[in-house]
């Protein structure tokens, strides 16, 4: 399948609160090709859109009126896990993007970025690629690494050398292409290893949550 | 806003007259008990036993009238004191002219303090000065003890006056700091809004900018060059930390500082990292150092990237290029010929800190990469 076939079917939903860039961003998707199955502007707008509209990939800007970015995101994602979330953020704050990123985002992008690099990250995010900038890389690397300073960590949810090694490269702002090549492994590989480290950090943060259900009592019912 | 009309200081003012009240309660049991006791020292009972009867009702009386701060008038507090120093000169009366415990006895106290509490060190001196005179001049001769009660009631009425006072400034400041704290906060918020507004409209006018060409593409570039400004300002922002020593510095903010051209992309973990100011400004020369080398020998225009991790004992920093790279062994060539450009003033700055300084070159552009002890900033 060619990059435009695959793109022709991406459907896709555009949450901002501000009409000059939704309408911006919407114009560029249809333009590209791109079905945009739905629009909000806030994120009660969003969820109660979202069920209907199913799309598989939604372009969320974090600061939008309650419930916010990182809100929207966790349950979007609690509601279809199949579903790709690429953050859009203007001021790119550390503690938002983290915070999306372990409720379940899979990209993001600062809104300075250009139409193609929206689309493209569009396109990646709807096959299931991390699209990760080097900023962003840099934020998972020392989230990584404030976890394992700390005692009681679990193991299993520690990066591997290699997937350190391949997330530090990404945050030096290196392509999957430069990454393969100098470490030798297939795009692919480079790729997969990516993709791990949002798994995990992901996971850890299901676990973070649960650990913090069953103290508080929550589960009992 | 003054210590004594604070609504801080008032409560703390309340508080301690309401500790006043069980005290007046403890001292009136003391004395009415003793005086019971020693029934045998009264020469007039039927008089000793009104004073009595006027200590207990006075007592309830005050602890009823203190209780509010608007009834804590003058009037007030120069009756308690008064009545105090009338059961005091009426001793002699009562008890004949050589008896040994004043009819009162402590119960003194609580007029006492309770002009310490509301007039402060001056209010418990002048009380404690006018009972003191009041229980040493009814005494044919004056003992050991009773100099020794009254020096203690000219000492405690000030020191207890003064403590009282300090007990309301600390919560009248406190009381400032709280608000100002709470103000800050919903500055901050609105400054939230205000900025991710302001970002949103940079970031469009950029982008559409560079869409249309032209004139437009040098507007959208100005656009950028200032959302890149605001975002730096932002994250400054947010790592202001009351808590962080002066002579520390989050080297993170200093970094990002780096990006203002639009050229350099810093990665950086999520919680600041704070450095000896010393050793972040060392760290972030050489990183400029090696930006600028990159403009010199590649492209003006070169994209650079720098990425900075911090463990609690060590931080790592690495600047790299997408140019040619040095070939191996140019550096220590050049500094054996005694030309000490990039090699003196990078890894000299490094080798200064205690730290190791990498250079590699490949297909993958040219990467330098630091490695600093962190010492004194653990914290």
């Amino acid at each position: 399948m060619s990059e435009t076939e695959a793109s022709s079917t991406i459907r896709v939903m555009v949450v901002d609160d501000h009409p000059m860039w939704r309408d911006a961003v919407e114009r560029d998707l249809e333009d590209a090709g791109l079905d945009v199955v739905g629009v909000a502007s806030n994120g009660r707008e969003a969820l109660a859109r979202f069920p209907a509209a199913r799309p598989q990939v939604v372009v969320l800007d974090l600061q939008i009126p309650a419930p916010d970015g990182v809100e929207v995101t966790a349950e979007m994602v609690r509601q279809d896990p199949s579903v790709r979330v690429l953050i859009l953020s203007a001021s790119g704050e550390h503690a938002d993007v983290l915070a999306a990123v372990k409720a379940g985002a899979t990209g993001y992008l600062v809104k300075s970025a250009s139409r193609d690099e929206l689309l493209t990250a569009v396109r990646r995010v709807a096959l299931g690629d991390p699209v990760f900038t080097a900023g962003l890389a840099g934020l998972v690397l020392g989230e990584f690494q404030r976890r394992s300073d700390e005692p009681t960590t679990d193991r299993d949810d520690t990066l591997t050398e290699r997937e350190t090694e391949v997330l530090k490269m990404v945050a030096k702002g290196m392509s999957y292409r430069q990454i393969a090549d100098r470490l030798v492994l297939s795009h692919r590989t480079v790729q997969n290893h990516v993709q791990n480290t949002l798994r995990k950090l992901q996971m850890h943060n299901r676990v973070e949550l649960t650990r913090y259900a069953i103290e508080r009592g929550l589960d009992a019912e | 806003m003054s210590s004594w009309t604070s609504p801080a200081a008032i409560a703390v003012e309340d508080r301690l007259f309401r500790a006043l009240a069980v005290l007046r309660i403890v001292v009136l049991v003391n004395a009415v008990a003793l005086s019971v006791y020693r029934w045998d020292n009264f020469q007039r009972p039927t008089a000793g036993a009104a004073c009595i009867v006027a200590m207990v009702a006075w007592t309830a009386f005050a602890i009823w009238a203190y209780d509010e701060h608007r009834r804590r008038t003058f009037l007030l507090l120069a009756a308690d004191l008064a009545i105090a120093m009338a059961l005091l000169l009426i001793t002699p009366m009562v008890k004949g002219a050589g008896f040994s415990a004043s009819l009162p006895g402590f119960w003194v106290m609580g007029a006492l303090l309770a002009w310490s509490i509301h007039y402060r060190w001056l209010g418990g001196l002048v009380a404690g000065v006018l009972i003191a005179a009041a229980d040493l001049f009814l005494r044919q001769e004056i003992s050991q003890s009773d100099y020794g009660n009254a020096f203690l009631l000219v000492i405690g009425g000030p020191i207890v006056g003064f403590m009282c006072q300090s007990l309301q400034q600390m919560a009248t400041e406190r009381d400032l700091a709280e608000r100002a704290a709470a103000a800050a906060t919903e500055r901050a918020r609105l400054a939230r809004v205000v900025h991710d507004g302001v970002l949103q409209v940079l970031a469009l006018v950029q982008r559409r900018g560079r869409e249309l060409g032209g004139e437009a593409a040098v507007l959208g570039e100005l656009a950028g060059q200032q959302e890149r400004e605001l975002r730096g300002l932002i994250r400054a922002q947010e790592s202001v930390d009351p808590d962080r020593q002066a002579e520390t510095v989050d080297i993170v903010v200093e970094l990002a500082r780096l990006e203002h051209d639009g050229t350099v992309t810093v990665s950086t973990p999520g919680f600041p990292v704070d450095l000896p100011a010393a050793t972040a400004h060392e760290l972030v020369a050489a990183t400029r150092a090696c930006v600028d080398n990159v403009r010199r020998h590649v492209a003006e225009d070169a994209p650079v990237w720098v990425l900075l991790q911090a463990s609690p004992d060590r931080v790592e920093l690495s600047v790299r290029d997408e140019g040619p790279g040095i070939p191996a062994g140019r550096l220590d060539e050049a500094a054996a010929q005694g030309r000490l450009g990039v090699s003196e003033s990078i890894r000299g700055r490094i080798a200064d800190l205690g730290g190791t300084a990498e250079l590699a070159t490949g297909s993958f552009g040219t990467e330098w990469e630091f490695v600093v002890p962190r010492t004194s900033a653990a914290p």
